[in-house]
């Protein structure tokens, strides 16, 4: 099932599946370790529409609700697709 | 030897090379980058070795300053061995950044930090291991304790001087990317000027179709010099210029037509090169590292249960703020005191000696009127911006200002800024100079820039002094915090509408994201603390002293000529008496003028020009205060408030924003706006007062 990252719930996980529009803001999330098949965790969100705290590869994110409706996810455990082409 | 200090924010690289140089450090801007620069010279084993320190940074493309610059000094400077700090709690993002490194450079030791950190979140990373599976040397540090540190550095000598470059791995692309990659290297192989570039890495670095790929750079050091004359208080240290010498054509663009053909755009290519290399990090992973109850919170993970909760939250935000405010601006109080008691004693017996000197008066006037007395008033005030600075370190050190952004966000977003900029404007409450140093902080200078521009909006402890007394002697009793309140909203909503405003005019051509981390808790070292604190503090008095130097003459020449004349026939009353045009259809007379055209080098004397100008003999602020009520009617008070509140806040503010921005346009550009709002604010206050019938 296809979700957006900014929809999960606080303690919810999900995979990345993939990352969407492109330039500077998909680069820096991809340097940040956001790649397809990354396993993400959403610890909490801030009031009021804040950011969200996100938890991946054992360290945490802050990343706007805006920034979090890029990341399309799939539910966790699917770690073992292949993602190569994933961006497309 | 020349060796560069690489790694991501908050791996503890400013520890080691702290630690390494000690106060031998130069610390300067990036030439036309508003990013620090720090480099130290160390002997060691007969040799000197220039350790430059990197700006932290999570990748090396060209997306962000910090990242430019990093990559630019290791093509262009080639430095002999890049130390590359490692964090072991959090090795995977961290090795991201260590394989584009090992693609442009073959000479990199590895100093592996925060085991400690790690071994408490049940992390063990295995050494010897990790060295072999990327085939560099890794040498283990405990950056916080100084442990490892020496021995780090000794191995990056050793390797600097062997004779073979190292032959670290290789990330093993997937095969449909292999072919693409070889291709374009053969291709590239048959330039002459690709040769001199790790051939593998400029294929990649093409085939992302990146600009920067094919220039041709010479190091200018006829203009460097040039460039410090002209700008000597923007760029200290040692500054490197680059020229552009030729645009080479690289082979490969009908490849990369036919790629992109078959969906192999440049964002693709990006997309495919990060995954890769990230996959393959997985991959080698389980040789070198061992996870235990990966569930198990960590002390950081507790106390963030606290410290972002929303509840908790904001309350434990405000009180960080209070101690630092109270810290920084109350409880310095005493030493500024004792520095400017100390200032005029200095100035008592120099006047003395000079007397005894039979030097002429005006020259005694102007060592303690002019020169003592304005150089005073700004040297009072570094004892609050020294424990302020002490403070901002240990706080974006300890990872308590990532928090404050991320809390701090929502409100920012409103503003068009980054969570960033909170903090820089919270602080221009207590002093709008470290408000606007405090920018550093922020990645895109386009945010940078706005935050610096519209932090003179907010009222600083002096102003919000000097408007207190005002209030009260205007409006007496629950009016007076009526009074205050309003015209504290209005300066918060003239924020965000400047802020809005600026992001028209300042271009900006991509939003920066927010895409921040939030580094584990740890405890700062001393050092760390004040090495910074001490940098800002001198870099500071540097530039602002001759300013001060040159205004406080000014200042004084113009309040004192013609000699033996009442303040008005002075030639700043006579300024006063032109400006009062501006100053008519706000009814200020002309003594108000006086006091703004002052007020300019430090806001906190308008009080005591004021008083002059009435003659009030007291120099008590509340007598000064109640004399103006005689004078004025409360709305042309609250005029004046809402002008004092709003023009620039004081001269070294001015030269601050000129520091940290490096733009002398965009510096008179914020003075003016500065002006003008302040001014056309107060005649919408004035008029708006006067249809509503209030006098």
């Amino acid at each position: 099932m296809k979700r957006l990252l900014g929809d999960l719930k606080p303690g919810e996980r999900a995979c990345v599946e993939h990352i969407e529009g492109g330039g500077a803001l998909r680069r820096r999330m991809m340097d940040m370790g956001i790649v397809p098949g990354v396993e993400l965790e959403v610890v909490r969100r801030a009031p009021w529409g804040g950011p969200l705290q996100v938890r991946l590869k054992g360290y945490y994110l802050a990343m706007r609700r805006g920034e979090c409706a890029k990341i399309i996810v799939t539910e966790a455990h699917q770690e073992h697709r292949e993602h190569l082409l994933a961006s497309r | 030897m020349k060796i560069a200090l690489v790694g991501n924010p908050n791996v503890g690289k400013s520890t080691v090379f702290n630690a390494l140089t000690g106060s031998n450090q130069q610390v300067g801007n990036w030439a036309g980058k508003t990013v620090e620069r720090k480099s130290g010279l160390i002997q060691r084993a007969n040799q000197e070795i220039e350790l430059i320190d990197l700006p932290g940074t999570y990748s090396l493309t060209a997306y962000s300053q910090e990242e430019i610059i990093t990559r630019e000094y290791i093509l262009r400077e080639k430095p002999d061995v890049v130390m590359a700090m490692v964090d072991a709690s959090n090795i995977e993002r961290n090795l991201y950044l260590v394989l584009q490194i090992l693609e442009l450079s073959p000479r990199v030791v590895i100093g592996l930090n925060m085991l400690d950190l790690a071994q408490t979140a049940g992390i063990t990373i295995r050494t010897s291991e990790l060295a072999a599976a990327l085939n560099v040397p890794v040498v283990e540090i405990v950056a916080a304790k100084g442990k490892g540190i020496e021995e780090f550095l000794t191995e990056a000598i050793r390797v600097g001087e062997l004779e073979q470059d190292l032959s670290p791995v290789e990330v093993s692309y997937p095969k449909e990317l292999e072919q693409k990659i070889q291709a374009m290297e053969d291709l590239l192989a048959k330039t002459k000027w690709a040769t001199r570039y790790p051939m593998r890495w400029l294929a990649l670095k093409r085939l992302e179709r990146d600009p920067e790929i094919g220039q041709e750079w010479k190091i200018s050091t006829s203009q460097s010099r040039k460039s410090k004359s002209k700008d000597s208080c923007c760029d200290p240290g040692d500054v490197v210029n680059y020229e552009l010498l030729e645009t080479v054509v690289l082979p490969g663009d009908d490849l990369l037509q036919t790629y992109e053909a078959e969906g192999w755009s440049k964002d693709h290519f990006e997309m495919a090169f990060a995954d890769a290399k990230y996959k393959y990090i997985s991959h080698i992973l389980p040789r070198f590292r061992t996870h235990e109850n990966p569930a198990k919170p960590t002390w950081t993970d507790l106390l963030d249960r606290w410290v972002l909760s929303p509840i908790w939250g904001y309350p434990i935000m405000f009180a960080v703020l209070a101690v630092v405010f109270w810290g920084s601006f109350v409880a310095s109080a005493p030493i500024g005191d004792a520095v400017s008691q100390g200032m005029a004693w200095t100035a008592d017996v120099l006047v003395g000696l000079l007397r005894w000197g039979h030097v002429p008066d005006f020259v005694q006037s102007l060592v303690r009127d002019g020169i003592f007395a304005g150089v005073g008033a700004v040297l009072a005030f570094v004892p609050q911006i020294a424990i302020f600075f002490a403070f901002f370190s240990f706080m974006q050190d300890s990872g308590y200002l990532a928090r404050a952004a991320f809390l701090g966000d929502r409100f920012m977003q409103l503003m068009g800024l980054h969570g960033k900029s909170f903090f820089s404007l919270v602080s221009g409450f207590g002093c709008n100079v470290p408000g606007i140093m405090a920018t550093r902080t922020l990645e895109d200078p386009k945010d940078r820039l706005i935050t610096m521009l519209i932090n003179p909006l907010i009222p600083c402890v002096p102003r919000l002094g000097v408007m207190s007394a005002v209030v009260a002697a205007f409006f007496p009793g629950s009016r007076g915090s009526v009074v205050m309140l309003s015209l504290l909203f209005l300066s918060m909503i003239l924020v965000m509408f400047s802020a809005l405003f600026l992001r028209r005019v300042v271009k900006q051509t991509e939003r920066s994201a927010f895409v921040m981390e939030l580094p584990l808790y740890h405890i700062p070292t001393m050092r760390n603390v004040l090495i910074p604190t001490w940098h800002k503090t001198y870099s500071f008095l540097k530039r602002a002293w001759t300013f001060i130097l040159v205004a406080s003459i000014v200042v004084w020449v113009l309040s004192s000529y013609p000699q033996g004349v009442p303040m008005n026939e002075t030639w700043a009353g006579d300024m006063g008496g032109w400006l009062s045009f501006i100053g008519r259809p706000l009814g200020f007379d002309w003594r108000i003028m006086v006091a703004i055209v002052f007020g300019f080098t430090a806001k906190e004397t308008t009080l005591s020009t004021l008083g002059i100008l009435y003659g009030v003999a007291a120099d008590a602020s509340q007598s000064i205060a109640q004399a103006m009520t005689g004078a004025m009617t409360p709305l042309r008070a609250f005029t004046f408030l809402v002008v004092y509140m709003l023009y620039i806040p004081c001269l070294a503010s001015v030269v601050t924003t000129y520091k940290e921005s490096g733009s002398l346009g965009w510096t008179s550009f914020g003075v003016a706006y500065n002006l003008i709002l302040s001014f056309v604010m107060g005649w919408i206050v004035f008029h708006g007062g006067m249809l509503l019938g209030f006098q």
